[in-house]
């Protein structure tokens, strides 16, 4: 019988390892595999997950089967990147909006073009125009929009009670319902990036849409108006002046180092008297609340207030939470578009979502009727008066280019530690916006009082 | 008797025509010289150096001459401008200077800590390798793990920062130092045990004579110890240097380079103009930039070691 030699079962060893290195260093898996759609996601928990591939992976029937992997959110975008840039990638390509890296992704020639689609699945007819709008690059559809959401003001209605105050609705009323409940040793408005820097632009985004108002945004993102203008400046400076009194997280400091679950602790044990934030911490504020969080603290939702003078005292600032296109890597684009048209648009498998887990739907006609006996009452009014809405504003993540974005929320935190102006920080603002422009790079924006459909 | 044994008992020159030709060796035996089984070894860890170290860094090199985002594979080639916009970028600058303090913080106390720290545990006969494993503990746990733990630590609402009123993450003030801190957390007790090694390896009949002499502990530090383990200290400041500047996951984990910038390092910087800004080139300038200072610490290093005639 003929023996291996230690030699030989050594060299065999090395020989089998270096074939696997060296497969590990090709790219095996071009646009997800042969044979399935791939998707990755960063929900909230396992839960989350869980749910997303036993209805929104595995519940698709199709042409190919679905497979899912969850990513971390801190991690997906720079996978994706690195993934499509070595020729791989997930079949589904997923964006935080299209405003992020999908232009690029686009130019790169990454990402397909979904206009053979549209008529095919009547996507015009399904989609609200603002959001398909701001899906495209270059004239053309390139991505779908996979979640929306928007910004509101978030109370406990024990903790306002406690305080004898309301949550406001004018610039007057907000500031003195900071001042008050500062005065009262609170924490005006829980708020904190410690886990997220990108939390800077939502905070951003309000001072703009709220304190500037809509109208001199939409101006700006077409370019008429410049970012350096007094009105634009005025309300950065306004806004940096509310979080150097510390009405934002208790402090500028606190709000560099408080994470997100001080806050939503803040505002369920009263210490906070509100929180301005998204429509996504729907999903995360339940186990800070009630019988999941042993307590029976409450909390609800309004409308932000207006921050400036001569603004509509309502405005919706819209935002595509997610965007998915299909990798051009993956062989069978029609496929993917199917799926695509599921994921976006089966209103049953939707509204399941949002329901069971207050997963954010997309931009579809969606209204009261659409949801069942079951459905939390704070979401059902958020859709329906969303789907409703008349004035609404413009967030950065999805209306603003890239780098633009990027600036804006790193140098904001220079705005409000003074170690940047609000005048110089504008005028960032628009060498970056105005440079982009011109590339091309801003998505296509809806009118400010047009409304939603 | 070998060939040239038997020739000069002969008192003659050889006759050629009795000389065997020469044996030539077959395969196995040439393999089996030392030479070249030697470079047959290194083979394909060469090969692996080339295509994980070589290739890349080629790469980076002409990426740094483009516009290159980072994802597409176009690339056009924009000469030195990159290199002259990082002259212009505050960022830049700015992650230059905190990157020389961290250089400098880390020159002097995890240094200063390592070899007192070793020198106290040379002294001592019992419980040395207790005390060496529990300084040593810290270096090996993931950065993140450490990072996590002393952000806990630290909190200002519930941790050692209320306990002082600082908010040693959050003041742009103290951010810098405050990462140094956890970092050199992790980091001194390996410069402990390296320490240690350089000093036991140290002749005990120079401490004999140092005692003889009257030398007491501090004298005997300074006189014979310092000296005696000059090689590996200098070998671990250059190392101090290179690493210092390649520094970024306490960083990132932490504060993300904020507050307001204020601990942003040459890497983080990098980072975010690679993967937010999608400037990949740009990105790539900046880590040439981050290789070219490691190299010319590097190459004085090895002057200085060659003048000096250290031995490692």
């Amino acid at each position: 019988m003929a023996t291996i030699s230690r030699r030989q079962l050594l060299g065999a060893g090395g020989t089998l390892g270096a074939m696997a290195l060296l497969s590990a260093c090709g790219s095996t898996d071009p646009g997800g595999s042969d044979d399935a759609i791939t998707i990755w996601n960063n929900l909230a928990d396992a839960q989350q997950n869980d749910y997303f591939r036993k209805h929104f992976a595995e519940g698709y029937r199709g042409k190919y089967p679905v497979r899912f992997s969850p990513k971390a959110d801190s991690t997906i975008d720079r996978l994706i990147q690195t993934a499509l840039a070595a020729g791989s990638g997930p079949s589904v390509i997923v964006t935080p909006g299209p405003s992020s890296f999908v232009s690029s992704y686009w130019s790169a020639g990454y990402l397909a073009d979904l206009g053979p689609y549209v008529r095919h699945y009547g996507w015009t007819d399904k989609f609200a125009p603002w959001a398909l709008s701001a899906s495209q690059v270059d004239g053309k559809l390139v991505t779908l929009p996979a979640s929306y959401e928007t910004m509101v003001f978030y109370w406990n209605p024990a903790t306002l009670d406690k305080l004898g105050l309301a949550p406001p609705k004018t610039l007057e009323e907000f500031e003195s319902f900071c001042s008050e409940a500062k005065g009262k040793g609170h924490v005006p408005l829980s708020a904190g990036n410690a886990d997220y820097k990108g939390a800077n632009e939502w905070f951003v985004g309000l001072g703009l849409n709220h304190g500037a108002g809509p109208e001199a945004v939409h101006s700006a993102l077409r370019g008429e108006t410049k970012w350096t203008d007094p009105v634009f400046v005025d309300a950065i400076d306004r806004l940096a002046t509310y979080f150097k009194k510390g009405w934002f997280g208790g402090g500028v400091d606190l709000y560099f180092t408080n994470n997100f679950p001080t806050t939503y602790q803040q505002l369920a044990s009263g210490k906070a008297a509100g929180m301005l934030s998204g429509t996504w911490d729907f999903s995360n504020l339940g186990s800070y609340f009630g019988k999941a969080a042993g307590n029976d603290a409450t909390w609800d939702w309004t409308t932000v207030p207006s921050l400036g003078k001569g603004v509509p005292r309502i405005v919706w600032d819209l935002a595509i939470g997610q965007s998915v296109g299909i990798n051009t890597n993956f062989r069978n684009t029609a496929a993917a578009a199917d799926y695509l048209n599921f994921l976006t648009t089966d209103l049953k498998t939707i509204i399941a979502g949002v329901e069971r887990m207050n997963f954010e739907p997309p931009p579809i006609h969606i209204s009261a009727a659409d949801f069942s006996a079951e459905a939390d009452p704070r979401i059902v009014r958020l859709y329906s008066q969303l789907s409703a809405a008349r004035s609404i504003g413009y967030t950065t993540w999805t209306f603003f280019p890239q780098q633009t974005e990027t600036y804006m929320i790193d140098y904001f935190e220079n705005v409000i530690t003074g170690r940047l102006s609000a005048k110089a920080y504008c005028a960032g603002i628009e060498s970056r916006f105005s440079r982009e422009r011109a590339e091309g790079r801003v998505p296509v924006a809806p009118k400010p009082g047009g409304g939603l459909s | 008797m070998t060939i040239s044994e038997s020739t000069a008992a002969a008192g003659a020159g050889p006759d050629v025509s009795r000389i065997p030709a020469p044996h030539r060796p077959g395969v196995l035996a040439r393999l089996r010289d030392r030479r070249v089984s030697g470079w047959l070894f290194l083979l394909p860890l060469i090969a692996f150096n080339l295509f994980v170290v070589l290739v890349p860094s080629a790469f980076s090199v002409w990426y740094s001459f483009t516009d290159w985002t980072g994802i597409s594979s176009k690339a056009n080639f924009i000469g030195l401008e990159n290199y002259r916009n990082l002259l212009r970028d505050p960022e830049f600058v700015q992650g230059l200077e905190h990157n020389v303090l961290w250089t400098v913080f880390f020159l002097i106390v995890p240094m200063a800590m390592g070899l007192f720290g070793a020198y106290a545990l040379s002294r001592i006969r019992r419980f040395r390798l207790l005390f060496r494993t529990l300084y040593f503990i810290p270096y090996i746990v993931a950065s993140v793990v450490n990072a996590s733990i002393w952000r806990s630590i630290l909190d200002p609402q519930n941790g050692l920062g209320n306990l002082l009123h600082i908010n040693p993450l959050g003041d742009q003030h103290l951010a810098l130092w405050s990462v140094e801190f956890v970092n050199n957390w992790a980091w001194w007790g390996f410069l402990v045990v390296v320490f240690l090694a350089a000093m036991q390896g140290v002749n005990p009949s120079l401490y004999e004579a140092a005692t003889m002499d009257g030398a007491g502990a501090t004298r005997q530090f300074f006189a014979v110890t310092l000296p005696a383990i000059r090689p590996t200290f200098a070998f671990l400041g250059l190392m101090t240097i290179i690493w210092s500047f390649l520094a970024f996951d306490y960083v990132y984990i932490l504060t993300q380079g904020g507050p307001a910038g204020s601990t942003d390092l040459l890497s983080t910087v990098a980072y975010r103009n690679a993967f937010s800004n999608l400037q990949g080139g740009y990105a790539s300038a900046t880590g040439i930039v981050m290789a070219f200072i490691s190299g010319v610490v590097v190459t004085v290093y090895l002057v200085i070691r060659k003048t000096r005639e250290w031995e490692t």
